[in-house]
């Protein structure tokens, strides 16, 4: 579980964030491009293609009519209508078509059956529809020609059809127009897919990093039977974590081992003190050596506590399990509200409930019990000494794009520490001088700040004016 | 009791040894993992005390053995390790308590004997009444009388005196009530545990001729009947 309540991603945001994926981008811009080029090597060669056809088919027509001009000179008006009908009927020449109207626009001969209503002028180029048969029915066929005149008033139009030309046209058109859409269309499918493939690996991942940030050294990156670079990256950042894992057992062990070397002797002194007290009468000089020998192990135990603690937090790996914070620091001024009362000190608490956080149970309370000791301990009788749990704290969260957790505050109306000396009492082992004659190791605020860095949480010393104002947010 | 050291340090073991005598225990000791799992599987004990860095085999090891195998001896872990979550490691490989080096002998013996008890009388843990003398509690109820009075306590003086009476006649040291009332491990540096129990006498003695709640000098406290 994690400290946090993860942030369930409802199906709308899961797929905003596809749409954010580095894959899906190129793939856009991808599927962009390959679409431009396409449509422009098609309409290229369309045109090229059309430039070449209509080129060659409107050079043969100006061939016919030439020969046609130079034909009308030396044959008659009968033989020409021949000639006309003759090469009309000739299939050899597909698509050719002819057309002779008198002055009246009439159809003299010809397999075009009526002159063309957009008119033009002599020798221009016109295109137009015309019924030509297609098997049984009549189909209107696109066609191309020029016109010229003919001696007496007589008209003249020969041309080609170019419907056939015109479909070719049209179905590359629609192919190019196909083709367009589709590589978009699988631009964007594959483009989504591979982002989701990504996004879920790196989810993936980051929801490994998550726990191994918040001590699991034992997690590792998943990894995929595949060698792209992600997979890549995700091995190498597993050799590194097992170096890192190495490293931290190390630490633990030798923190272990120089916890029984101090803690073996220590135990020695006291066994042997506390051994040696029942032979001497109590009350006596060698007494109270020995009471004094006793009280000296007690205080050298408690700072070997707490640096051991501090030691363990810093390493990260103490076990993590779900704590309830509300109970905790609810419970923690109940069990110090009578201390304080008998040094007439108020104790005012706020706890908001509910709040929960991942971690250490004992270490939290330690850290909070040092805070309420220094608290009593540096606050006047009469004094107040506030306790607040903000279950979620307001304001913008400060901690960049994290949600700001729980807020514990200690507030208490003693001397408060100096703003300059307030980052040095975090160090190990300060004690500011006007607290010399206080019993304690010196270090409870360093405790409380590995044991809040150990949790993910922020620590800052604030004026209370007067005293001193801590807050833990989580 | 007849109780079992499984030490190897030979000093720490030699004055526990005579100390654990000079109450009247018997005591047999074993200097590594092996001849301790040894002991303990064929010696009739009550209590075995066993340190968790052991030679031979590791004293969590042997507590899993013991257990392994069905035996319910009451086991308490010495440690000298770091602490912080070594205790819970320790509770679960089967052990009943956990005492971090170094330790007042009088917080070992007050451990000791609450072990023993609980393996006597086990039921005790499921009675709905308490009773010490004119002193009686009802968890069901959670009622409190003294000689057919009622007392007033908060839920916490009420889980006080639960613990107390569960240990009747017995020594409770200060670290125990923190663990077994508030369930934290920890030493406070200010005398916490004493102004609640202070406040726990007011409440129950205060009145009444004969006082219930004992303190017990250099060791704890101790709610017992005074002859």
């Amino acid at each position: 579980m994690d400290a946090q309540p993860r942030r369930v991603a409802s199906p709308d945001q899961r797929f905003l964030g596809i749409l954010d994926t580095s894959p899906f981008r190129v793939a856009i811009v991808y599927s962009i491009v390959f679409a431009c080029g396409a449509a422009l090597l098609l309409g290229i060669v369309d045109f090229a293609v059309s430039r070449v056809v209509d080129r060659s088919s409107d050079d043969l027509i100006d061939a016919e009519v030439q020969g046609l001009r130079e034909q009308v000179l030396v044959l008659s008006r009968s033989d020409f209508i021949e000639l006309v009908e003759q090469r009309s009927q000739d299939q050899d020449v597909r698509g050719a078509v002819y057309l002779m109207v008198d002055p009246q626009l009439r159809p003299v001969a010809g397999n075009v059956p009526a002159w063309p209503k957009a008119d033009s002028d002599d020798g221009k180029w016109i295109q137009f529809k015309a019924a030509v048969p297609f098997g049984e029915e009549m189909r209107d066929h696109e066609m191309r020609a020029r016109r010229f005149k003919l001696p007496g008033g007589y008209n003249m139009l020969v041309g080609h059809d170019v419907q056939e030309r015109q479909d070719v046209k049209n179905l590359m058109m629609r192919g190019l127009i196909a083709a367009v859409a589709l590589t978009l269309l699988l631009g964007l499918g594959g483009g989504f897919w591979m982002g989701r493939r990504i996004l879920a690996q790196a989810g993936a991942i980051s929801a490994v990093a998550t726990q191994i940030m918040s001590g699991d050294l034992s997690q590792r990156l998943p990894v995929r039977d595949a060698d792209d670079e992600i997979n890549t990256l995700a091995r190498e950042i597993n050799t590194m974590l097992d170096r890192i894992e190495q490293l931290t057992l190390g630490m633990r062990t030798v923190l272990d081992s120089a916890a029984h070397d101090l803690r073996t002797p220590l135990n020695r002194l006291q066994a042997t003190a506390e051994g040696a007290m029942g032979q001497v009468t109590a009350g006596s000089p060698e007494r109270r050596v020995l009471e004094r020998v006793t009280t000296e192990v007690d205080h050298m135990r408690a700072t070997l506590d707490a640096l051991l603690r501090i030691a363990l937090a810093e390493t990260g790996t103490v076990a993590r399990e779900p704590v309830d914070l509300s109970e905790l620091v609810a419970s923690m001024v109940e069990l110090y509200a009578p201390v304080s009362e008998e040094r007439g000190i108020q104790l005012e608490s706020a706890v908001a409930s509910g709040a929960q956080v991942q971690g250490s149970r004992q270490l939290l309370a330690q850290a909070l019990a040092n805070l309420l000791d220094n608290a009593i301990k540096f606050t006047p009788d009469g004094g107040h000494i506030r306790v607040l749990l903000k279950s979620q704290s307001a304001g913008p969260p400060s901690a960049g794009l994290r949600p700001a957790g729980p807020e514990v505050i200690v507030e208490d109306d003693g001397p408060g520490i100096p703003a300059d000396k307030r980052e040095l009492v975090l160090g190990r082992r300060v004690r500011l001088d006007g607290a010399r004659n206080v019993p304690g190791s010196g270090l409870g605020l360093s405790l409380v700040a590995a044991v809040t860095k150990l949790h993910g949480a922020r620590l800052t010393l604030d004026d209370a004016a007067p005293g001193l104002r801590v807050s833990l947010q989580f | 009791m007849h109780i079992l050291i499984v030490e190897d340090d030979e000093v720490a073991r030699d004055y526990l040894a005579k100390a654990l005598r000079e109450v009247g225990h018997t005591v047999d000791v074993a200097g590594d993992g092996l001849a301790g799992l040894h002991m303990a599987s064929s010696i009739a004990i009550d209590v075995a005390i066993v340190d968790r860095m052991l030679p031979k085999l590791d004293g969590l090891a042997l507590v899993q053995s013991l257990r392994a195998t069905g035996r319910k001896l009451p086991v308490l872990i010495l440690s000298a390790l770091g602490e912080v979550d070594d205790r819970i490691t320790g509770l679960r490989a089967g052990g009943d308590d956990y005492l971090t080096k170094p330790y007042h002998v009088a917080e070992l013996l007050a451990r000791l004997d609450a072990l023993a008890r609980r393996g006597e009388s086990g039921n005790a843990e499921t009675h709905t009444k308490l009773k010490l003398a004119d002193l009686e509690l009802d968890r069901m109820t959670r009622r409190v009388e003294r000689r057919g009075k009622k007392i007033e306590l908060t839920a916490r003086e009420f889980q006080l005196l639960e613990f107390m009476m569960r240990h009747s006649g017995q020594v409770v040291t200060r670290t125990m009530l923190l663990e077994g009332v508030w369930d934290y491990h920890f030493d406070p540096q200010t005398n916490v545990i004493d102004v609640h129990i202070s406040r726990l006498r007011q409440a129950i003695d205060k009145g009444f001729d004969k006082p219930l709640l004992h303190t017990v000098r250099g060791a704890g406290y101790s709610l017992r009947e005074d002859e």
